[in-house]
Formats: C-alpha cells, sequence, structure tokens
C-alpha cells in the first residue's frame, strides 16, 4: 500500500516537473525569438557596415582601426594636421605637430553602424574638410569625455 | 560598373548598373541608373552629402549624380553634437 502510494507520488511529480519544463521552454523561445527579432537587423547592420568599411579603408587604415580602436586620418589642407577618429563612437581628436588642439562632435542624424560612422568621417574629412570643421562642436582637447554608446 | 551606396542603420544599401549596357540602351542597366538618380536626388533632398569614390582617388564631394562614377556614398546629413 505504502509503496503504490510512493509511486502514484513518483508518477504525479514526474508529470509535473515535465509540465513546467515544457512551459520554460516555451516562454525562453519566446524570449528569445524577441530578442532575435529586435537585435537581429542590429548586428546584420553592423556586420555590413563592417565590411563596407574594410571595404573603404585600405589595409593599413583597418589594420589601424582592428588594433588601435582608432583611424588616423591627415588633413588634406594642413599636412601637420591629424585627425583621430575613434572606432567605437566618440569625440574624434585633432592634432597639430603631435599635439591635442581639439576635440570635434559631429554626428549622423539617422543612427548609423560604428563602421559607417569611421568611413563618414574619413569620407567628410578628405572630400569636405572645410564643411566638416563648420558643421563640428569644438571642444577644447581632453576636457569632455563621452563613453561608447551616448554619442 | 558603377554603384551608388547610401549609408544607413542595416549598413548601407546599394544600387549597381552597367554604365556600358546602360549607353547602349539596354532597359535594365537603363533602369538602374534611373533608379540610382532618384535616390540620389531624394537622399540629397534630405541633406544627404554625396562622394565620389574612386580607387586611388581622394574622395570627391558632388552635387550632381554622375552616372560614370565607379562608386558613389552618400553619406546622411551630419549636424554638431
Amino acid at each position: 500500500m505504502l509503496e503504490s502510494t510512493f509511486q502514484v507520488l513518483v508518477l504525479v511529480w514526474v508529470v509535473l516537473t515535465a509540465l513546467a519544463l515544457f512551459c520554460l521552454a516555451l516562454s525562453i523561445g519566446s524570449h528569445w525569438g524577441d530578442w532575435g527579432r529586435l537585435l537581429g537587423p542590429y548586428f546584420s547592420g553592423e556586420r555590413r557596415a563592417h565590411a563596407f568599411m574594410r571595404e573603404m579603408l585600405t589595409p593599413e587604415e583597418y589594420q589601424q582601426v582592428t588594433t588601435c580602436g582608432y583611424l588616423d586620418v591627415t588633413s588634406p589642407s594642413t599636412p601637420d594636421r591629424t585627425y583621430r577618429i575613434p572606432g567605437a563612437g566618440g569625440l574624434v581628436h585633432v592634432y597639430e605637430h603631435g599635439h591635442a588642439i581639439m576635440d570635434l562632435c559631429l554626428q549622423p542624424v539617422d543612427v548609423l553602424p560604428e563602421g559607417d560612422v569611421v568611413v563618414m568621417h574619413k569620407l567628410m574629412i578628405l572630400g569636405n574638410e572645410d564643411e566638416y570643421l563648420m558643421k563640428a562642436n569644438r571642444f577644447a582637447p581632453g576636457i569632455i569625455t563621452l563613453r561608447r554608446g551616448f554619442l | 560598373m558603377g554603384m551608388l551606396r547610401v549609408m544607413s542603420r542595416r549598413g548601407d544599401d546599394r544600387v549597381v548598373w552597367d554604365l556600358e549596357k546602360a549607353d547602349v540602351g539596354e532597359l535594365d542597366a537603363v533602369a538602374a541608373v534611373q533608379e540610382a538618380e532618384r535616390i540620389f536626388a531624394a537622399e540629397r533632398e534630405r541633406g544627404a552629402t554625396a562622394f565620389k569614390v574612386e580607387t586611388g582617388k581622394a574622395p570627391e564631394r558632388i552635387d550632381v549624380f554622375d552616372k560614370k562614377a565607379e562608386q558613389i556614398v552618400l553619406v546622411p546629413r551630419v549636424v554638431g553634437g
């Protein structure tokens, strides 16, 4: 009698556990499905922008971005001036004769992946430096620190 | 071959055309050039800046669509942050 009661209890416990696991699996599946739907385009955009950046930069420039985290672009009008473009968003640091002279803040109105932003800065500096400087907000070097994701 | 690339949150959208085929009037190629020109105009209207990018040359800002360009990149409107 005691043995059969124990067997029934074990059976009920197994059924309830299986039911709980089933519900949990459904819940997690839905949860990850939502995240996948939300983040899928983001990762896809970042991947494409990274490929685009690799295509638009020289091998040396690409290596600099991946190893140092920034891209140095020499000013087409002032050879002693260098723009240091961060690879992960933030202020562009401007150096002349190796000394920081100002920080620049310029951002696209539409959100762009990081790789696209690097290419955007490079194109604007090399192809339209005057307008780039005119549109960017200028700050004294080092007084503002923008953390990634806040630009 | 020419290519128009529009930067966006999805990475970049692109239209490719074959200039030689467009010049001889091949319909698909002509349509691709027209589509690229339409996108160029629409994005410029929204404040985008266009750059002609050619291998071995510095990028050049352009205001008019150039179907002979190797590649045109459209950067969305930018503002000081």
